[in-house]
């Protein structure tokens, strides 16, 4: 098992009332897709708000099958809307 | 030929952006500017503002990066990209794009298609702040 810090931001962290969630995957080498929905077991207020997001991982967009490792920086992008 | 640095130019700004500047690159024969204003309602609420976040460095790169494909794409001679970061009172101005090329109509299409993708593709969020405290 292994727990990935998730950050969060704009829309979706205002929903959570925080800016990281601790995400527990089951497996010890998580995809990004179980990631993400470790994210929204860990907060199920956001679980919803999900479908649309992807997880950046070191600054880089990556896909539901890409890797994340431990150590990784992970944040949900999400809800965007600049401008 | 992939653009350069000096035909994209990216800036994140605290706060409300000032005044625009005079940008009219060499070789220009069209530049058009777009102003983002926050809006004193939304959906019919009053509004205090908006709060902008954007994650660093991914936000600039990603900025620069969509820059140089629309550049690319309508063959532009630059474009130039100013934001927003924190909070920004309605009203206030908190995105401009500035876009220069040899005709009219490229730098109008370019215009609009980096507004378009930004929005879909660039990790920039707005928060909105309600008047009263109301979430």
């Amino acid at each position: 098992m292994t727990t990935i810090t998730v950050k969060l931001f704009g829309p979706q962290a205002r929903l959570a009332q925080k800016r990281e969630v601790l995400a527990a995957c089951a497996s010890d080498t998580p995809t990004a897709g179980e990631v993400l929905e470790a994210v929204g077991e860990a907060c199920p207020i956001l679980a919803e708000h999900l479908d649309n997001s992807k997880l950046a991982v070191n600054h880089e967009l990556v896909t539901s099958t890409d890797p994340v490792r431990t150590g990784d920086e992970v944040a949900v992008i999400g809800m965007l809307g600049g401008g | 030929m992939s653009p350069t640095a000096t035909q994209v130019e990216v800036q994140l700004t605290k706060g409300a952006l000032g005044p625009a500047t005079d940008w009219r690159p060499k070789g220009a024969g069209a530049v058009v500017q777009f102003e983002g204003v926050v809006r004193p309602t939304e959906s019919g609420r009053s509004l205090r503002g908006l709060t902008y976040e954007c994650y660093e460095p991914m936000t600039s790169r990603m900025l620069g990066e969509l820059g140089a494909d629309i550049v690319e794409e309508h063959g532009l001679i630059a474009l130039r990209v100013e934001h927003s970061i924190g909070f920004v009172a309605n009203h206030a101005v908190s995105f401009r794009l500035y876009v220069a090329s040899a005709h009219r109509k490229a730098a109008l299409a370019g215009m609009d298609q980096f507004i378009d993708r930004m929005k879909q593709t660039i990790p920039l969020w707005k928060v909105p702040e309600w008047e009263n405290g109301d979430d």
